[in-house]
């Protein structure tokens, strides 16, 4: 906005300044202003909620608390360790376990979140399924659920005494499933996420297959293309841009994995308090009153994220240039 | 183009105007009424604090309840550090001595000086170390069994007074009943077993001279570990989380037959099965040696003041009237529901009704009283919240993987210590 906004406003003041004969030179400074000026509130917002936190979890990840003498305990108090958090966190093999963990429910999660989702779209894109809206709607609504919530239902539905899955299949003589145990663990996690997440990359995709020209497919049906080919052929490579953007999305999702097994900790012994590397980051934070070994592995992750997503759009750049070559 | 201007001042004075406005509000007057801000979990605080306001109009309370014990000393040292700590805070006796290395509780020791004789001088030791008052005990959790009595009579089997009867029990119960369990011992529950390893004449934190020793993996500790693990492995026994909908379902349907835990036990049963009370009763804690009776606390809290309060004269003397006055003892007794840790507060108990779990067991609060005689004095280290989490990750992983518990506590111990080397602390262990 504030980009497109510039160029009108600057000429505007130069043609009145001219024209009132007023000296050009004051316009012209106001102009080299404007563009700041606008773009202040941005900038401001991002240097006092994005930048300086940032910076200032760095400076905490460099220090730690120390004892110094003084009363019963002596008080331990802040000093400068320079690298050693991150020499602690690195050789934590517990955190090497915990980005193993996510790094498997990453992919059970995300390919089935991201195939689910491309297919009700394009589903709900076939001109001849009814109830569309409807359709739509249902899919959509689990994404409404607040995470917690989400979390909490499907542990309900997960323990062995009150889940209806379990039941059912004790009555057949199976006994109960044990979700929350084991391997199962990250197949029930994943699944939490799937059914909240589906419905929020769907309609992303489908709002990008609406914007297709119809143009398209009736020149694909003039040469002969069922709906499965024009689904494959046509409406697949123009999404794109949208399933690129949904695994960007859904791997930081990814790599953000706390809530659910946050919420689900109380109701097994399976998940431990450093399953997910973010709930390490949480128990140094505040269980064990070590903010600088948080700072540190939140500054590892924050540099990982980072990473991934240049990887990932690096990918896929070259894969485009490469096509219009 | 003058619009324009007003506009980008108009944006600057809102901008500027929001800050200045923030900084006005939060600094209060100085004159007329204290306004003490209090963090305290659990029931009952509105009559307690309605009563105390009423009382002094020149020191009012506000509480906030900033979630319970883990949560709040979480939430105290972070906002200690940001500089809006409350006034006053409940605080656990596990992790108080972490607040006194993080320098948030103040060192009323001159202020409350005068309640010692409120209490117990094992009770007040939770709250004194070398001479200085750091809180004002408020409740306390002698360790005692609370267990299923009509399921046990059905099934013919006696209360267990000492560990090795609890594990016959345990086999008794499963003998009668596949689907039932005498109790749940998870791994989450470290106050349990540092209590029954206190128990065994285990000190899981000890300081003398300036020099810790940390008792973990003692040989008392260790043989605990054997025992418990030795029910676990047979079946006798569960270690399945507690106040799981899956627990709370047991518990309901008379499947969950005890839990050995502090006695605020049977409140907390009371909330989640209300309906099954009555077949409940509170029996003193198994012992490892027969005809003992000593028992640790687990759980229980004080009340501190922080070092950022501007008014620690008036904070101190509303946590000495909740907590050492007979008025606010009676309140503690009837609206906070929970077990006094003040010698009067006992003696008001021994004669008002049972918890409402039991309310067949008339003798309850003298059974309490007795229990409560023969506790065990624990010194508790600057990080217990660390070895909770580890006590309680290795553990479950030493289950799973069908590995000696005693590894758990082995490895616990070396976590504990080497966070204390790190802090700086001297530490007799290697």
């Amino acid at each position: 906005m504030t980009t497109s906004n510039l160029a009108p406003v600057k000429s505007t003041v130069a043609r009145t300044a001219g024209r009132n004969g007023a000296p050009p030179k004051r316009g012209r400074i106001r102009g080299r202003f404007a563009p700041y000026l606008f773009a202040a509130p941005a900038v401001v917002l991002y240097v006092v909620f994005m930048l300086i936190p940032v910076l200032y979890a760095i400076w905490l990840s460099l220090r730690a608390y120390r004892l110094q003498s003084g009363g019963t305990f002596g008080r331990r108090v802040e000093v400068f360790v320079g690298l050693e958090n991150y020499t602690a966190v690195l050789s934590d093999p517990e955190l090497l376990a915990s980005f193993g963990r996510m790094a498997v429910y990453g992919i059970i999660a995300v390919p089935l979140t991201l195939g689910l989702a491309l297919l009700f779209a394009l589903l709900l894109d076939v001109p001849a399924v009814r109830a569309k809206r409807f359709s739509r709607t249902a899919i959509f609504i689990p994404y409404a659920v607040p995470g917690v919530v989400a979390a909490l239902m499907w542990g309900f539905m997960y323990l062995p005494s009150t889940s209806p899955f379990s039941y059912i299949s004790e009555q057949m003589g199976f006994g109960t499933i044990p979700f929350l145990e084991g391997n199962a663990l990250f197949g029930s996690l994943a699944n939490i996420a799937i059914w909240g997440g589906v419905g929020f990359n769907m309609i992303i995709i489908y709002t990008s297959l609406r914007g297709i020209p119809a143009e398209l497919y009736e020149a694909a049906r003039l040469d002969g293309a069922n709906e499965f080919q024009i689904a494959l052929r046509v409406k697949v490579p123009l999404v794109g841009p949208a399933i690129v953007l949904t695994t960007v999305f859904a791997l930081i999702g990814t790599l953000q994995l706390y809530g659910e097994p946050m919420t689900l900790k109380p109701m097994t012994n399976d998940i431990s308090q450093t399953w997910a590397p973010l709930m390490t980051i949480y128990r140094d934070a505040f269980l064990t009153d070590n903010l600088p070994a948080a700072a540190a592995s939140s500054t590892l992750l924050a540099l990982g994220t980072v990473a991934l997503s240049l990887i990932i759009l690096g990918i896929v750049n070259r894969k485009k240039f490469g096509e219009r070559a | 183009m003058r619009s324009r201007r007003l506009i980008a001042a108009g944006a600057i004075l809102a901008l500027t105007g929001g800050l200045t406005a923030c900084s006005a509000e939060s600094r209060g007057g100085s004159d007329g009424p204290v306004t003490l801000t209090f963090w305290g979990w659990g029931v009952g605080y509105e009559d307690v604090i309605a009563e105390w306001n009423e009382a002094n109009p020149d020191i009012q309370v506000e509480h906030t309840d900033a979630g319970g014990g883990d949560d709040s000393s979480a939430k105290l040292l972070t906002a200690a550090r940001a500089g809006n700590a409350p006034d006053v805070a409940l605080v656990e006796y596990t992790t108080l001595p972490a607040m006194i290395v993080a320098d948030v509780p103040l060192d009323i020791t001159e202020y409350v000086g005068d309640a010692e004789d409120a209490f117990t001088e094992g009770t007040w030791d939770q709250t004194r170390f070398d001479g200085a008052v750091y809180a004002i005990p408020q409740d306390v959790g002698p360790m005692a069994l609370t267990y299923r009595q009509d399921r046990l009579e059905e099934m013919g089997l006696a209360v267990p007074t000492t560990w090795e009867e609890f594990g016959e029990v345990a086999r008794g119960v499963k003998a009668n009943d596949p689907n039932s369990v005498l109790t749940s011992l998870p791994p989450s529950e470290l106050g349990f077993y540092a209590g029954v390893a206190a128990q065994a004449g285990s000190e899981w934190w000890s300081l003398e001279d300036g020099v810790w020793t940390v008792g973990i993996a003692d040989e008392a500790s260790l043989e605990v570990a054997d025992f418990f693990e030795g029910l676990v492995k047979e079946g006798a026994i569960s270690t399945e989380p507690l106040l799981t909908p899956e627990y709370n379902a047991k518990l309901n349907d008379g499947t969950m037959l005890s839990w050995p835990a502090g006695i605020w036990a049977s409140g907390v049963f009371y909330g989640v099965a209300p309906d099954t009370a009555g077949n409940w009763a509170m029996a003193p804690l198994p012992q490892w040696t027969p005809g003992d009776a000593k028992v640790a606390y687990q759980g229980g809290s004080g009340m501190i003041v922080t070092k950022e309060s501007e008014h620690p004269e008036e904070a101190a003397e509303f946590a000495k009237w909740f907590n050492a006055s007979e008025d606010g003892n009676e309140l503690l007794l009837s609206s906070r529901q929970v077990y006094p840790a003040s010698i009067v507060g006992q003696e008001m108990a021994a004669s008002s009704e049972p918890p409402a779990l039991m309310p067949q067991q008339t003798t309850f609060y003298e059974e309490a009283a007795a229990i409560s005689a023969e506790t065990i004095p624990v010194t508790w280290g600057p990080n217990v919240n660390l070895a909770k989490m580890v006590f309680e990750d290795r553990l479950n992983k030493a289950i799973a993987d069908g590995t000696p518990w005693r590894d758990a506590f082995i490895a616990t111990q070396e976590a504990v210590v080497d966070d204390m080397k790190t802090s700086g602390y001297e530490v007799s262990n290697d």
